[in-house]
């Protein structure tokens, strides 16, 4: 009697836990799971938003344009005279055959992405679609730096704000104003602060210091682009790194500082022995919740350099409202999708669920 | 030197680093703050000072009327209106699908209660750029309007992180008072919106902030779907598409203004419930 009693009790539960999970699903059925289907199937036509063209079925040509590169060595000219290798007058190099002449026609035009010299060879790198190698390389460069940054940023900080003083909450509160800022307002403070002139922040301190002219032009100079963008990520979200550092640094029971200290261990190591390894679960999740994040960044790229430089979902965004191709945009969004996919796994990995 | 300068030296380095960090996070604030009281003449001043000065006679002058323009400006109050609206409804819409879910996840036992909990968990990491052509296809096949849309599909991060955040306070929450109202005769919904929704109020008050600050960040979503409907536009897109009365110069000053007056609500609010966003914050990241 009591059993099925239980057993009645145990239906009931799973009948109910059911119903209160299906709005939910089904929300998100509507919202991620179809579309995240549309766009997979998408992907594999020619399909253009409004255009007049029939939509196509074309296998995988959209990824073929999208990812196909190749590394081509330049071949150094040679002068039909003396049939030696040219060596240009002024600069006393080796004159070298452009890229285009090296570069694959056919079936698809490639186009230099980039070039670079390797022991006296000089090689370019070629792409059907530049812009979005370049979005790719764009990407990882910024996601590598920002992160790394903002790691090493956010440790400082959460360090300093874990040792006890007065004002303690002060800072903490301080910690949370450019978390607070929204990302589209706080890249327009920076890009006036990055203005090329000295009514601009930095290129008027820079003079002061006596660097430059006054006249940097971060936003469209090619070597600052994106030390600029870097920097305006890290200001926005260290703070966040550092608070989710600082709850690690206050699971580390004070005990084992105490211990260290009765031995005689130094504070330097005592961060070494002590502190880095039991806040190594700490610093791996946030590692892999900021790269997950840095990898779909949208908002500083579209902001700051539109379309002078893409991010990946920058270019996604571009090939769908601006070049209304949205064949090309559905096996971007793919791309994204499978790279972030392999990311998000482990950061599954490493936390799992706790189902009690 | 001696102990006790050491001790010294020690604490004015430390202070001295405490006051790089304060500086090196509010100051891009701070000049936000300082170019929104000048004048065009002013912030077209070089080298810019660091106070509004007079460009002709160097003395103090602060401008107000940036402030004054950004409210006669239509767009930017159809914006915070905007905002307001979608990232309200969201956030409402978010926690009450998300509690139910939550309260199945964290305190009901059932068969697939694992499998459940890994979808949510892997729908927070869910990129939106990637359903972004789909979506956009679904809206334009629907014909749902703007604003519409935006409350709908911002779901797509606040429902996911709303359900998990939620899922942890009610696990938290102890087992005998489920126990002792289901021996009270309560049905399981009843403990549900009777006992335990009113114990989860400050994490419902604390998740639903959170929420709403994403819902208010967003912005490709915004981009997006009020790129036909420009009287939709949020404030992430309304100041981005600022135009002052001079079309031919981008009016930093008004929307250093604007930067201001959406910040300060935001920072107010955060300020508030510091302690608990931190915690919400690390609930939502570091356990997951």
């Amino acid at each position: 009697m009591a059993k099925k009693g239980m057993s009645e009790l145990a239906k009931e539960e799973q009948k109910l836990a059911v119903k209160l999970l299906i709005p939910t699903f089904i929300i998100l059925l509507v919202i991620a799971l179809y579309p995240l289907g549309q766009v997979f199937y998408t992907s594999f036509t020619n399909r253009t938003f409004a255009g007049t063209g029939t939509t196509e079925f074309i296998g995988l040509d959209n990824y073929q344009k999208l990812l196909s590169f190749s590394i081509k060595e330049l071949p150094p000219v040679v002068d039909e005279e003396t049939g030696k290798v040219k060596i240009d007058e002024e600069t006393g190099k080796k004159v070298f055959q452009s890229p285009i002449q090296v570069l694959p026609r056919q079936p698809e035009l490639y186009r230099p992405v980039y070039s670079f010299n390797f022991f006296g060879s000089k090689y370019v790198v070629g792409a059907v679609t530049p812009d979005f190698i370049r979005a790719v390389f764009n990407t990882i460069i910024f996601t590598i730096f920002s992160v790394l940054i903002e790691t090493i940023l956010g440790l400082g900080i959460a360090l300093v704000v874990n040792s006890e003083f007065k004002g303690r909450g002060m800072m903490r509160a301080v910690m949370l104003v450019p978390w607070a800022v929204i990302t589209v307002v706080s890249a327009k403070m920076w890009e006036w602060m990055f203005q090329p002139t000295r009514a601009g922040l930095f290129n008027m301190l820079l003079d002061k210091f006596g660097i430059g002219t006054g006249n940097f032009s971060f936003l469209t100079n090619l070597s600052l682009q994106m030390p600029a963008i870097i920097a305006v990520d890290v200001w926005k979200t260290t703070p966040f790194m550092a608070l989710l550092l600082l709850a690690g640094l206050q699971l580390i029971p004070q005990e084992l500082y105490e211990a260290a200290e009765v031995d005689g261990a130094s504070k330097i190591r005592q961060f070494f022995t002590i502190t880095l390894p039991l806040l190594k679960p700490s610093v791996a999740v946030a590692l892999i919740f900021r790269t997950l994040d840095s990898l779909r960044v949208f908002d500083v790229f579209q902001v700051l350099l539109a379309q002078k430089r893409y991010s990946m979902a920058s270019f996604n965004y571009f090939q769908l409202i601006s070049a209304r191709q949205m064949g090309m945009a559905s096996a971007i969004g793919v791309i994204i999708f499978i790279l972030i996919f392999f990311f998000a796994l482990s950061y599954m990995k490493a936390l799992g669920v706790d189902t009690e | 030197m001696s102990k006790t300068q050491k001790k010294v030296l020690k604490k004015i380095l430390f202070y001295f680093v405490l006051a790089v960090i304060v500086v090196y996070l509010l100051f891009p604030f701070y000049w936000a703050v300082n170019s929104s009281l000048k004048s065009q003449a002013q912030l077209s001043m070089t080298p810019a000072t660091l106070i509004p000065r007079d460009p002709d006679t160097g003395e103090i002058s602060i401008f107000t009327s940036n402030y004054f323009a950004i409210f006669k400006n239509g767009q930017f109050l159809r914006g915070l209106v905007n905002s307001s609206i979608v990232a309200t409804s969201t956030t409402i819409l978010s926690l009450i699908v998300g509690s139910f879910a939550a309260f199945a996840l964290g305190k009901l036992r059932f068969k697939g209660k694992e499998p459940a909990l890994y979808v949510i968990l892997a729908m927070t990491m869910f990129p939106q750029v990637t359903v972004l052509s789909g979506l956009y296809a679904v809206i334009n096949a629907l014909n749902l309007s703007a604003r519409f849309s935006m409350i709908f599909t911002y779901m797509l991060f606040t429902l996911p992180f709303t359900t998990w955040v939620l899922t942890s306070f009610f696990r938290d929450l102890p087992k005998e008072i489920m126990q002792s109202a289901q021996v009270d005769g309560a049905t399981p919904f009843q403990t549900f919106h009777m006992i335990l929704l009113p114990l989860t109020a400050p994490a419902l008050v604390t998740t639903g902030l959170l929420a709403f600050i994403q819902a208010w960040n967003e912005y490709l979503f915004a981009l997006t779907f009020t790129s036909i409907d420009p009287s939709a536009r949020t404030v992430p897109v309304a100041i981005q598409y600022f135009s002052g009365e001079f079309a031919r110069q981008e009016p930093f000053g008004e929307i250093m203004a604007a930067a201001v007056v959406v910040t300060i609500p935001i920072v107010v609010l955060v300020l508030i419930f510091q302690k608990r966003i931190v915690a919400g914050l690390t609930a939502g990241a570091v356990k997951g």
